[in-house]
């Protein structure tokens, strides 16, 4: 408010010389304005601004919704079709009837979130690092900050979430734990972070 | 006190009047709920960690918007009943903070969305290595960082008087910095629309429409908050410098106090989109409650 004052009264004095001007903070003067032989409407202005921010942020909107539906559907089932037949790949291996793959893609998040509480705490207890208070919480942000700081952390990471076997955690909900005899091969970790990845993006999207 | 001489033109553009009420109001609330955001990451050990502190500096920010609009509301009100003159140094110094302490709650609250969408994006695309580059220590520096730069700019701001020269990157800065917002949101917007699909194994894909709906509604939500309620007002500042006298112009200038308000419902809708959405702040503020009680 005052800092329009300022503006208006320094304006004034570089460009008129005869105007009235005060430190007012009630109404503005910004001298002679005459508001005769006006084209427009005299508000055209404030519609024509809120008019185009409006249409800005729906066009936003619709872009992101498209950006939803844009992958053409063949694109979409190739995708998942390739991403099935790896799955099922993993999943032959161990018997496992295909049908448990819709289950666990409903359950996955519950089960990488607990998977995921259960590395960070072991890694808390191996390092001796002090506790975290919080329990079990959905915040996946702060997961990431649940693991103690170190440099070496990175390897320590995948040394831990190798050892409790990602992939095959998805099957632990209708066979019991199968141990060490994993699939683990160099792809777990990236699976993992898209897993965690997605996570979190969802989490922060929603 | 001067009154201009020519006659108020029927079809003038008169000031459009927020009622006081309102304004307190509104103010007091964005106030009230940011200080509680304060207090709650402060009091809860659990709730220190770079993204609340991020989050706390946009809730400071906003909180100096609303201050500096009360203040000045009250500043009238003396001028009104008579307490303080109109023409006197004191006031026009009182009246340079002011201005600079709004310019501070603008580029803080500008550099806080940055920082706040800068950390999301870290989280999401450096996932396992999140804590190594963002600790808390980098957090404090970069905050105390944009801090600093946004005091230094906003002093130099109201002090060096709005010449074209500042006002133009002010205006050009806020264009910028939303753009940049934009592009982080829908980068980290499409990488999680590609994991939802890859883990989707239903060919239905009504499922993560719906969730991928969400992730557009929220987003557009975001950025749509702060264009409307900053947006006024830095188009008002380039038309006061560039057209004070077109009728137009001065038209749009009469509904700043209704930008002045949106800045402040600003600082009411922030908390709740950003803040509010993060269950172990809830149960902390459910805490704070409780116990009083």
């Amino acid at each position: 408010m005052s800092a329009l004052r300022l503006i208006s009264n320094r304006t004034s004095q570089q460009a008129l010389s005869d105007s009235d001007y005060t430190w007012d903070y009630e109404y503005y003067e910004y001298g002679p304005v005459s508001f005769e032989g006006l084209k427009a409407h005299k508000y055209s202005i404030v519609i024509g601004f809120w008019v185009g921010l409006a249409v800005f942020v729906i066009f936003m909107f619709f872009v992101l919704t498209l950006l939803t539906k844009t992958g053409a559907p063949h694109q979409d089932n190739a995708e998942l079709s390739e991403k099935r037949f790896r799955m099922n790949s993993f999943v032959a291996d161990f018997g496992r009837p295909l049908e448990s793959e819709r289950i666990f893609s409903h359950q996955m998040a519950e089960e990488s979130q607990s998977l995921f509480h259960f590395c960070i705490n072991e890694v808390d207890h191996m390092n001796k690092e002090k506790e975290s208070q919080k329990g079990p919480s959905l915040e996946s942000n702060t997961h990431f900050q649940e693991v103690p700081k170190s440099s070496g952390m990175f390897e320590e990471d995948l040394r831990c979430l190798t050892k409790f076997n990602i992939p095959n955690f998805v099957n632990t909900e209708q066979t019991s734990s199968l141990g060490e005899d994993d699939l683990l091969i160099s792809e777990p970790p990236i699976i993992l972070e898209n897993k965690l990845v997605m996570k979190s993006s969802h989490r922060i999207l929603d | 006190e001067n009154i201009s001489d020519f006659s108020v033109n029927i079809t003038d553009c008169t000031q459009v009047v927020v009622p006081e009420e309102v304004f307190f109001t509104v103010a007091a609330a964005g106030i009230l709920e940011n200080l509680l955001i304060l207090i709650a990451v402060v009091r809860n050990k659990n709730l220190h960690l770079p993204m609340y502190f991020f989050i706390c500096s946009l809730a400071i920010s906003d909180m100096l918007g609303s201050l500096y609009k009360t203040l000045e509301n009250i500043f009238i009100i003396l001028c009104k009943m008579g307490y303080l003159t109109r023409h006197g140094d004191f006031e026009k110094k009182l009246d340079d903070a002011m201005d600079s302490m709004f310019i501070l709650s603008l580029l803080g609250s500008i550099f806080s969305l940055l920082a706040i969408a800068a950390d999301r994006y870290i989280t999401i695309f450096y996932a396992l290595r999140y804590h190594n580059i963002m600790t808390l220590r980098r957090a404090l520096v970069i905050l105390a960082i944009i801090w600093a730069f946004c005091a230094g700019s906003s002093i130099a701001i109201a002090l060096f008087s709005y010449e074209a020269a500042t006002v133009i990157p002010f205006t050009i800065l806020f264009p910028l910095m939303m753009f940049f917002i934009l592009c982080l949101y829908v980068h980290m917007f499409l990488l999680a629309r590609s994991h939802a699909r890859k883990i989707a194994s239903l060919p239905s894909s009504t499922v993560h429409h719906r969730t991928n709906m969400k992730g557009a509604i929220t987003l557009t939500i975001f950025l749509g908050v702060f264009l409307c309620c900053w947006a006024p007002f830095v188009l008002h500042i380039l038309l006061a410098r560039f057209c004070p006298h077109n009728p137009y112009c001065a038209c749009y200038m009469s509904i700043f106090h209704v930008n002045g308000t949106l800045i402040m419902c600003n600082a009411i809708i922030n908390p709740m989109i950003f803040a509010f959405r993060s269950p172990e702040l809830r149960s902390t503020f459910k805490k704070m409650f409780y116990c009083s009680r």
